[in-house]
């Protein structure tokens, strides 16, 4: 426990250091605009800011792309409240308790209720994270080949079951992305797999074209379809952030405790990010809560039940992906793209090898909550009025930057075709409501989840039981296999429910 | 209807299966007691084809009446949703030639940067993608397109080093010139 204490006082020093500290204000104020901004999801944002990382030392960079995910959670309230308008889908829940606090003329108390949230929220998970991360790490330690197949197994089979839309089509966008994942040589035989001759695809297709085009390219071409058209804003006279007091925030310690509890829990199972919990907890105040009876009529537990658990959630994503290099939604598999980039494998053994840079940026998400909130208590007005910003102007700087993101990382303008190509396949995505986030983490985990099968196949004798006979990845797998068949069994269930017709 | 349906799977099912065919063609040094590079991939196609092939028959057998199995927690978020409102909806009315000119745009963009160097293609992209995009104030959208892409020239130029497209012959020419003109070597 010293230990870790120690490592993170360090984290500390090394984020107040210039680079870092900047890195950390920009990434903060990003990704506050990335959630304030029509048509830019958060996700996006952490997409587009990918090549402006490209020459930041890898500490800085981590830096900036988790303030981004951070201060994205948080920024989305605002609009909500005050205009009616999410910025993310988080934000949804806001609409229903926040909009009406709002309405009944007391949005400054609404936006104080939200920034107090997502300060409990992010600080209680932070704090989470840093005394989890070391023991999961050293367990993850223990682990080979079959465990971490089994891990990555669990970790693509609850992004499928839990993410968005029908179950089928997620599998389909999931093996979609393991098979691009196998595209280019070989590397164990030297073999050309799905190259067709063409001298590019030799060398793979990277997941960064994947990730950029799908994401950010695909939104675009979805967008242009309805022509940039952005919900009419309704006109507020003032914003100003009134914080409660702290006995009104006392009152109400349940729902800080359960929302924050559960965002941790959401956030660490893969495939459910801030959106789940934001409804998740929402949800459960609204069945539960000792108000439940007023949920949708402008009260705070409204506010703070969702808040807490979209800002929670990040601290609990990032220590999957940290402790195994397992990313469980979208902006974390784009923060795991920036590790890799910079050459750092996350996992349990970089505790040991760049233990300072993962305390870093531990230390930077505590500071960065301060930071978030403190720019949102001063900050608010000026940042919502980029929401007057033209939706198309932003689009086009949004191709320009995947585009940019997409020449920058090999020098190659194949990658730019290729994500025009991936842009395509995410508008088809969401055209034909297949989620693309299974397809993001496809690509990226698809080499990992290959080469540990592989390894196994040969360490056992081809024994493909030797996933269900060890304890563990027994356990894992078992896991992974009710996360796939309980979506069915429910859909199998309710089906039964209903009446003949 | 149905066949609308069914469509999306037997595409992607008969492109898998042409796929799978590649993979039996894979050609590798075969090693006694170990599996080649062919295995994964025809695991992850067959399952792939398994897949379209359940939803094709579970799309003719009910009819196009229901729904398949959906993910549990984002099955929960739409229901919420559903109950009380304010999920998120595009405000404008469908325009698939606007899609599509979109697309054809950025596809010539992406071909021309080449002989027109970043400079002169992406503001000339950035102008014209504005303007598909409905938006009328012509001054604004020239200032935008030019000041925008300067700056991104110079940062990933000078800031991050990246070596952006110059163009061939007269283009290249004037982008030496704003190299110059912004100080970049």
């Amino acid at each position: 426990m010293d230990g870790v204490l120690a490592q993170l006082a360090n984290g500390f020093v090394d984020v107040l250091a210039p680079a870092n500290l900047l890195a950390l204000v920009v990434g903060l104020v990003l990704g506050l605009l990335v959630a304030v901004l029509p048509g830019l999801t958060l996700v996006m944002g952490v997409v587009l800011a990918l090549p402006f990382t490209y020459s930041m030392d890898v500490t800085a960079a981590i830096i900036l792309l988790t303030a981004m995910y951070v201060s994205g959670t948080y920024a989305g309230a605002w609009t909500s409240i005050l205009f009616r308008v999410p910025g993310e889908p988080i934000d949804v829940p806001l609409l229903w308790d926040g909009y009406t606090m709002a309405r009944k003329g007391h949005a400054a108390k609404a936006l104080g209720w939200t920034l107090v949230a997502a300060g409990v929220g992010g600080l209680c998970a932070a704090t989470v994270m840093v005394l989890l991360a070391h023991p999961v790490a050293r367990i993850a330690l223990t682990f080979s080949t079959p465990e971490y197949f089994a891990i990555i197994f669990f970790g693509l089979a609850s992004v499928a079951s839990l993410g968005g839309g029908s179950l089928a089509n997620a599998l389909i966008s999931l093996f979609a992305g393991l098979l691009i994942a196998t595209v280019g040589v070989d590397d164990t035989y030297g073999a050309h797999r799905f190259t067709f001759g063409v001298r590019i695809l030799s060398d793979g297709i990277d997941y960064l074209v994947v990730m950029v085009g799908a994401f950010g390219l695909g939104e675009v071409f979805m967008r242009m379809e309805h022509r940039f058209k952005s919900a009419p804003l309704e006109s507020v006279d003032t914003v100003s952030t009134q914080l409660p007091s702290l006995r009104e925030a006392s009152a109400i310690k349940g729902t800080f405790a359960r929302g924050t509890l559960l965002g941790i829990v959401i956030g660490l199972v893969p495939g459910a990010g801030a959106t789940v919990a934001s409804f998740l907890s929402y949800g459960i105040e609204a069945q539960y809560g000792r108000r439940r009876e007023l949920m949708g009529s402008g009260i705070p537990e409204g506010i703070v039940a969702p808040q807490t658990a979209a800002t929670a959630s990040v601290g609990g994503a990032m220590i999957p992906l940290v402790t195994m290099g397992i990313p469980g939604s979208g902006a974390t598999a784009i923060i795991l793209g920036a590790f890799l980039l910079h050459g750092l494998q996350p996992g349990p053994q970089v505790f040991e090898t760049s233990s300072h840079i993962v305390y870093a940026v531990f230390a930077s998400i505590f500071v960065g909550v301060i930071g978030m909130c403190l720019i949102g208590y001063f900050a608010a007005r000026y940042l919502v009025r980029v929401l007057e910003f033209p939706e198309v102007i932003v689009s086009a700087y949004v191709v320009m930057c995947c585009i940019l993101g997409a020449f920058a990382a090999r020098n190659n303008i194949t990658d730019v075709w290729l994500i025009v190509v991936f842009g395509v396949v995410g508008y088809l995505c969401e055209r034909f409501r297949f989620p693309i986030a299974p397809l993001v983490l496809g690509v990226i985990l698809g080499p990992l989840a290959e080469t540990n099968f592989m390894t196994t196949m040969i360490s056992f004798n081809n024994d493909w039981m030797v996933f269900f006979t060890r304890p563990i990845s027994g356990a894992i797998m078992a896991l992974a296999i009710v996360t796939l068949v309980y979506p069915v069994l429910r859909h199998l269930r309710r089906r039964a429910r209903l009446p003949a017709t | 209807m149905i066949v609308a349906r069914i469509i999306p799977y037997a595409l992607v099912g008969a492109v898998s299966g042409y796929l799978f065919f590649t993979a039996t063609q894979i050609e590798f040094h075969r090693r006694a007691g170990t599996l080649g590079p062919d295995v994964w991939p025809k695991l992850v196609l067959a399952l792939l084809i398994a897949t379209c092939l359940y939803e094709i028959v579970r799309i003719v057998l009910v009819r196009g009446r229901r729904g398949g199995a959906a993910g549990v927690l984002q099955e929960m978020v739409e229901e919420s949703e559903a109950k009380l409102g304010g999920g998120f909806v595009y405000a404008g009315a469908r325009s698939p030639w606007t899609l599509a000119a979109g697309i054809a745009l950025t596809a010539l963009y992406v071909w021309v940067i080449q002989q027109l160097g970043f400079f002169l293609a992406t503001a000339a992209y950035v102008f014209a993608f504005i303007a598909l995009g409905g938006y009328r104030r012509w001054g604004v959208n020239a200032a935008v397109s030019l000041i925008g892409t300067t700056l991104m020239m110079f940062f990933f130029m000078k800031v991050v080093y990246v070596s952006l497209p110059l163009g061939q012959g007269p283009f290249a020419q004037f982008t030496f010139w704003l190299m110059r003109l912004m100080g970049i070597r």
